[in-house]
């Protein structure tokens, strides 16, 4: 189409100059005068020796390189610090360490209440062992013999696997969409994914990364994950364990990550246990604990501040009250959406 | 079949933030990590905001090659391409084009040295390395003539985060009552740096100021990175007495680029040199139609999406425009195009592109 549309306007070029309209010299005389501001600006300039560069001042080319390192400037800014501003910087050393200490021995006491407040609460209820088996703070991968990992079932299973491969395939029409569990345990849900024609991987910081099968799954926490995933490219975000341990300003954190990886027209599904069950279980242990589950009208409230639409709710699951599922979208531009794409 | 790789690191010589390569080379190693392999970024030079995500290139580690390849992403003569030389494992070279000496040493002398070397050292790897691929067919032909016996296209993953954000409101606000007085908006997008030929782009608003639209306006957004070059163009537009109708809005946030996108009426591209040229395909998905100068990987990006000039005359260039802006139905036709071709130019498709290009080194026997 445009070979013609080209050929059409370089005729009216000619009939334009042969008609007189192109008015005679311009071209010149723009070339000519930027010609003249090039000399201006390059007389200018700071001169730029060759002996300047690394390439020619007979260095070895290879021990040239110099990356930029954080901690040589961070060290180098304290030794200033400490020169410029004497005891009272001292003094703001010594404060920061106390601090420091303080808020470690904090995080250390909270990370044991959680932990026995969460074993309280999967004794409780066996769907909830089964979601919360994940959200125990402080195992290493090393310890992960142990633990169960979380494996959803009955009607929330189905409702899950409903909302995330619908969106996910109404979506991307050309290819498998990519979808990612976080705390994804052994990775059973990754594989149900797979098996509905998902391109699914996972991430848990505790499960050594494997690849066979079509299972893909990386040792990576969830913040973590979320943190270095490019805007946009999600399908499909599923977020279990995670979710039932943040400290409010964490759940907003992950929210908005979770918001910004989404493509548009994407789809996070979050499983969680429910508020209530973790205070009745051990109202001491739920109210010290640092991170706890959120209620799904706090976290629809999240999810609709971080401007994802279509929200939805799953709960009063017969099998097991305690736990209750929430999904929402990510707005398709108009822009996009009037012509199908994407 | 190969043994496969533990990990799969990549090296670059410069990574930084709202920069076309430095994207592709964090989404790569997205691509890497999705298909189970360790993977890390490894930089002679990095901006700040990618300390973390990246490591210094002291820190590659040079296991036996069995277990780790390390792919170079080469754009620019470098260290690092030494580095990638010297190393004992499985060698890949993505290539994202090196600009010819000739269009960037009279302005930056330094600079005609560095590309020369890059060009150079892609030649010295041709024979070590396993598979070239590279973001584009003109790019790929470049490997291939740099003696590359094995070679791929993979396009570029641009960074589509961007086209998402929603437009800057002062900034259409001030666009929309700049346009209220008459005139069309040109735009372009790219570093000012002398390959990217924006005084082109000025020369053929000065003779469609002359000859068809007195009150057209040019906003050229993209980073000073050639002080030189950008004095030279400051002066110029002072000289053509344009000096209210050519705006230089430098580096901007993705929201203020989207409020440019939404409301120009024309892209107007003169590079002399492109080995790919994302803001080409920003524009289409913005519905913008596309006037560009058909060299290098110019007319295999834009396609049949926008008019592709055969030369960058100021008159042809100014007529091309014209066109487009008066020619309703041909404006129309590109916009559809243009949606069809992001569509086609899409992420995922990049992306399985790249997996591919590294499956493909895995069957090899």
């Amino acid at each position: 189409m445009t070979s013609g549309v080209v050929a059409e306007i370089e005729a009216e070029v000619r009939q334009l100059r042969a008609s007189g309209r192109v008015p005679p010299g311009l071209e010149d005389e723009l070339d000519r005068c930027f010609e003249e501001a090039a000399e201006a600006s390059l007389a200018a300039r700071i001169p730029v020796t060759a002996s300047d560069s690394w390439f020619t001042s007979g260095h070895s080319i290879a021990g040239l390189a110099s990356p930029v390192s954080l901690a040589q400037l961070g060290k180098q800014a304290t030794m200033m610090a400490r020169r410029r501003l004497g005891p009272s910087f001292r003094r703001l050393e010594r404060r920061t360490s106390l601090g420091v200490a303080w808020a470690g021995e904090a995080a250390s006491i909270q990370a044991h209440v959680t932990a026995d407040h969460l074993e309280r609460l999967a004794a409780r209820s066996p769907l909830a062992s089964r979601v919360l088996s994940a959200a125990r703070p402080g195992e290493s991968i090393a310890s992960g013999a142990g633990i169960v990992h979380p494996s959803i079932e009955g009607p929330l299973l189905a409702w899950v696997l409903e909302r995330l491969s619908a969106a996910v395939l109404e979506r991307s029409r050309e290819a498998p969409g990519l979808v990612l569990h976080t705390e994804c345990g052994d990775g059973r849900l990754v594989e149900a994914l797979v098996a509905r024609g998902l391109d699914a991987r996972g991430a848990d910081p505790r499960w050594p990364a494997r690849a066979d099968g079509g299972t893909r799954i990386l040792a990576a926490g969830a913040l973590e994950y979320l943190g270095a995933t490019v805007s946009g490219t999600l399908d499909g975000l599923l977020l279990t364990g995670v979710v039932d341990r943040l400290r409010p300003g964490a759940a907003r954190v992950l929210v908005q990550l979770a918001a910004r990886s989404l493509a548009p027209g994407g789809i996070v599904v979050l499983v969680s246990a429910r508020p209530e069950a973790a205070v009745a279980t051990d109202p001491v242990a739920a109210d010290l604990a640092a991170g706890r589950p959120l209620h799904p009208v706090t976290w629809c409230h999240l999810l609709a501040r971080s401007g994802l639409c279509e929200l939805a709710v799953f709960e009063h699951d017969e099998s097991d009250p305690d736990v209750f599922a929430v999904s929402a979208r990510r707005a398709v531009p108009a822009l996009l959406a009037e012509d199908g794409h994407p | 079949m190969r043994t496969r790789p533990v990990r799969i690191d990549q090296v670059i010589p410069s990574i930084v933030e709202r920069d076309a390569v430095s994207h592709h080379t964090l989404e790569a190693q997205r691509v890497l990590h999705s298909l189970g392999f360790v993977s890390e970024i490894y930089a002679c030079n990095m901006g700040l905001g990618l300390a973390g995500r990246v490591h210094p290139l002291k820190d590659l580690p040079r296991e036996r090659g069995e277990h780790q390849w390390v792919c170079y992403q080469a754009s620019i003569g470098s260290p690092a391409a030494d580095a990638i030389a010297s190393h004992p494992g499985l060698k890949l070279v993505d290539y994202h084009n090196i600009s010819p000496s000739e269009l960037v040493e009279r302005w930056m002398p330094h600079l005609g040295e560095e590309v020369r070397l890059g060009r150079r050292q892609l030649a010295e790897l041709a024979p070590i390395v396993e598979l070239g691929f590279a973001d584009s067919e003109f790019n790929r032909a470049e490997l291939e003539d740099a003696g590359y016996r094995r070679t791929a296209v993979a396009p570029l993953m641009v960074d589509t985060s961007n086209l998402y954000c929603p437009p800057d409101r002062r900034v259409v606000d001030r666009l929309e009552s700049a346009r209220a007085l008459g005139g069309h908006d040109w735009l372009f997008v790219g570093q000012m740096l002398p390959h990217k030929a924006h005084h082109d782009v000025i020369k053929a608003l000065a003779c469609t100021r002359r000859m068809f639209d007195p009150d057209a306006r040019l906003h050229l957004v993209g980073r000073e990175s050639c002080p030189a070059y950008a004095d030279a163009l400051h002066r110029y537009v002072s000289a053509l007495g344009l000096t209210a109708a050519v705006e230089f809005a430098g580096s901007i946030s993705p929201g203020e680029l989207a409020a440019y996108y939404s409301s120009a009426d024309v892209l107007v591209c003169c590079s002399d040199h492109e080995g790919f040229c994302a803001p080409l395909l920003e524009a289409m998905h913005h519905r913008l139609p596309v006037v560009a100068y058909g060299v290098a990987a110019v007319p295999e990006t834009v396609l049949d999406a926008g008019i592709v000039l055969p030369s960058k005359s100021p008159v042809l260039v100014a007529t091309a425009v014209q066109r487009v802006l008066t020619d309703h139905q041909l404006r129309d036709a590109l916009v559809r195009a243009g949606l069809e071709r992001t569509r086609a130019n899409s992420v995922d498709g990049a992306r399985r592109a790249f997996a591919q290009a590294i499956e493909q080194v895995l069957q090899a026997a």
